[in-house]
């Protein structure tokens, strides 16, 4: 599952891989506490260990507008591979892409690139290929000039072919020399992504960058950027459509009112919600007699009969994968398919805001 | 084309810029240059572009032919024992030129080069390369200094010229000093609306307000506040140069002029250098 640039999940150097927390019950009396004991404008440097020198690092990072925390607490690394960002709207996940992109200064704590905090230092964008959410560009000048002029500005050695280069990577080529002014959104969106690959970034990251873009093109996206992994390239982004960060991260951060409600492996961080029922979807034979049977197993919740076949509610996903086809022999019916229907992110996340 | 001051040439592995390359020219064959050159005139030339492609450049130019289109009139009109070619060329000056166009062309320009950008978000892109951020400060307020310059100084000079050349008793210093003035006044201006415009989204308001409140009224009215006003050094300097008053106030003394409209620009450009070192974007909601 995991791509070549990834490091196993227990081998990587993000050792605190996928904890589940279950999230905060309540933000606001976590927010008041911070705002109680911490003002705007503190700043915890002494309490906060020193940034080990990994791509991306977050050690303790908050942030407060006045009295409200947009982020609260969060900490992880990144290595190489994709990771995704996911999160309500609301959650803190623009705010924390900010701060990783020193755009945005830590009310407590520190984010750092390779061992170097990200707050007013620009040279840490020699690393950084930084794709805003915001959709404006500047309309008077075409794809290729505002490409270049990124190029420029990273003072990279050839701008105009470095500029062609990424506009080839994200098949815009037809349009280079219109104006952006132009551009429809999807359109928009790669050659903002064009922008921030001009400079070979190690680390690029991304806000909402599939927005707007038809399903070809997000098909292609999601390519560019696996064959950007496997060539050892750190990949954050963020989505509010679940179905793209399933199919695209290695790993996945999960943030719920500005805490890291859970990070890694989503199945991982789904197995681990051991509180929560698991629900499968069985076709079999004859799905009357597999409810009846399953009904009098243990860990068995709930059972439905509707079109797709039985739907099982247990609390015990191993067991119940291990001991469906037990049961289906014992009375038997022929299994034609057993499908885990919450293992989308969806559910994962829905359950996670629902704490 | 060594390390800049700002330390913007850090290389990617974090290790020091070439300046601190000990080993001399031996290696120089195996280590070629890793960077392009300084990005200063390439933000020139986009700055240039969008302030050249704004609507409202188009309005300002319409806004500056005003009083040479005045002066043309007044021209035609002919002068009288009261306004000779003299008064009128100060009054154009000083209650049209000094009092508005300067000041709002000048606020127009000083906030179209950054507070623009701020305003519509592109200065994301700015922002995020590493680019030493006097520089991004300096090359932008060289443009906004420039295109004000342009359109004011040629403008000023047609204006006075118009009045004045072959005008009986014509004094041709006042050319000279109001061009001077206005120069000066555009120069400290744009330097001021440039930091306003990285200090507060809505500085073509406020500096509208200061315009006509501060710099309308208040500041002339009392010696003290005449120290705080760029209008009074503006027409401090140019009377200083025409050998006669330029405006109805009483001017203070060039030196002190000089100093005060020097020590304003430097403050402006280091507070917009400063405030742009630690630049808060929040992308999207």
């Amino acid at each position: 599952m995991s791509g070549p640039g990834w490091p196993g999940k227990a081998a990587g150097p993000t050792g605190r891989d996928a904890h589940a927390g279950p999230a905060q019950p309540g933000a606001e009396s976590g927010a008041a506490r911070s705002d109680a004991r911490v003002g705007p404008g503190w700043r915890d440097r002494s309490a906060a260990p020193a940034p080990t020198g990994a791509p991306v690092e977050l050690i303790g990072v908050s942030r407060w507008y006045g009295n409200v925390v947009a982020v609260n607490e969060v900490s992880f690394e990144l290595g190489p591979g994709i990771t995704g960002l996911l999160g309500p709207n609301g959650a803190g996940k623009s705010t924390l892409l900010s701060m990783i992109s020193g755009l945005l200064q830590p009310s407590t704590g520190t984010v750092a690139i390779e061992g170097r905090p990200t707050w007013r230092d620009p040279s840490i964008y020699r690393l950084v290929g930084l794709v805003p959410e915001r959709e404006s560009l500047p309309a008077y000048l075409t794809g290729r000039r505002f490409v270049e002029y990124n190029a420029r500005l990273q003072r990279v050695l050839d701008p105009q072919a470095a500029a062609v280069a990424a506009i080839e990577a994200v098949d815009l080529m037809p349009a280079a020399d219109r104006s952006i002014g132009g551009y429809s959104k999807g359109m928009r969106q790669r050659i903002k992504v064009a922008s921030a690959l001009v400079h070979d970034p190690r680390i690029l990251v991304l806000d909402e960058p599939f927005n707007g873009m038809d399903p070809r093109q997000r098909l292609q996206m999601m390519e560019l950027f696996r064959s950007m992994s496997e060539a050892g390239r750190v990949i954050l982004f963020s989505s509010h459509i679940l179905e793209e960060v399933e199919r695209l991260a290695e790993r996945i951060l999960v943030v719920v009112a500005g805490r890291l409600a859970a990070s890694g492996d989503f199945r991982e961080i789904r197995r681990l919600m051991t509180d929560r029922p698991h629900t499968f979807t069985v076709r079999s034979s004859d799905g009357r007699r597999l409810a009846a049977a399953l009904l009098g197993r243990e860990n068995i919740f709930g059972v439905e009969l509707n079109e797709r076949g039985v739907t099982a509610r247990t609390a015990d996903y191993g067991g119940f994968s291990r001991a469906i086809a037990v049961v289906a022999r014992e009375v038997g019916v022929t299994l034609y398919e057993v499908v885990p229907t919450d293992e989308s992110l969806e559910s994962v996340f829905s359950y996670l805001v629902g704490q | 084309m060594s390390a800049g001051p700002a330390g913007g040439d850090v290389t990617a592995s974090g290790g020091t810029g070439p300046a601190s390359g000990g080993a001399g020219p031996a290696s120089g064959g195996a280590a070629p240059a890793r960077f392009g050159p300084r990005p200063f005139v390439t933000i020139v030339g986009v700055t240039a572009r969008s302030v050249l492609s704004r609507r409202r450049t188009l309005l300002v130019l319409l806004f500056v032919a005003a009083p040479v289109l005045l002066a043309l009139l007044a021209r035609a009109v002919g002068a009288d024992s009261e306004a000779t070619p003299n008064v009128i060329a100060i009054a154009l000056g000083d209650a049209l030129i000094l009092h508005v166009v300067l000041p709002i062309v000048a606020l127009l320009f000083g906030t179209a080069v950054i507070g623009a950008e701020i305003d519509d978000g592109t200065i994301v892109y700015l922002l995020s390369k590493p680019v030493p951020r006097w520089e991004i400060v300096l090359a932008k307020l060289l443009v906004a200094e420039a295109v004000t310059l342009a359109l004011l100084v040629p403008m000023t000079l047609a204006t006075s010229l118009i009045v004045l050349a072959g005008a009986p008793g014509a004094d041709l210093e006042i050319v000279a000093g109001s061009t001077v003035a206005v120069a000066v006044g555009a120069i400290v201006y744009v330097a001021i609306f440039v930091a306003m415009s990285v200090l507060t989204s809505r500085a073509l308001v406020l500096g509208l307000a200061y315009v006509l409140i501060w710099e309308g009224f208040l500041a002339s009215l009392f010696a003290g506040t005449r120290n705080l006003s760029v209008r009074e050094y503006a027409v401090s300097i140019g009377g200083w140069i025409a050998g006669q008053n330029l405006a109805d106030t009483e001017p203070i003394a060039v030196g002190f002029a000089a100093g005060l409209a020097v020590a304003v620009t430097v403050i402006a450009v280091a507070i917009t250098i400063r405030t742009l070192g630690s630049f808060e974007v929040k992308d999207g909601g």
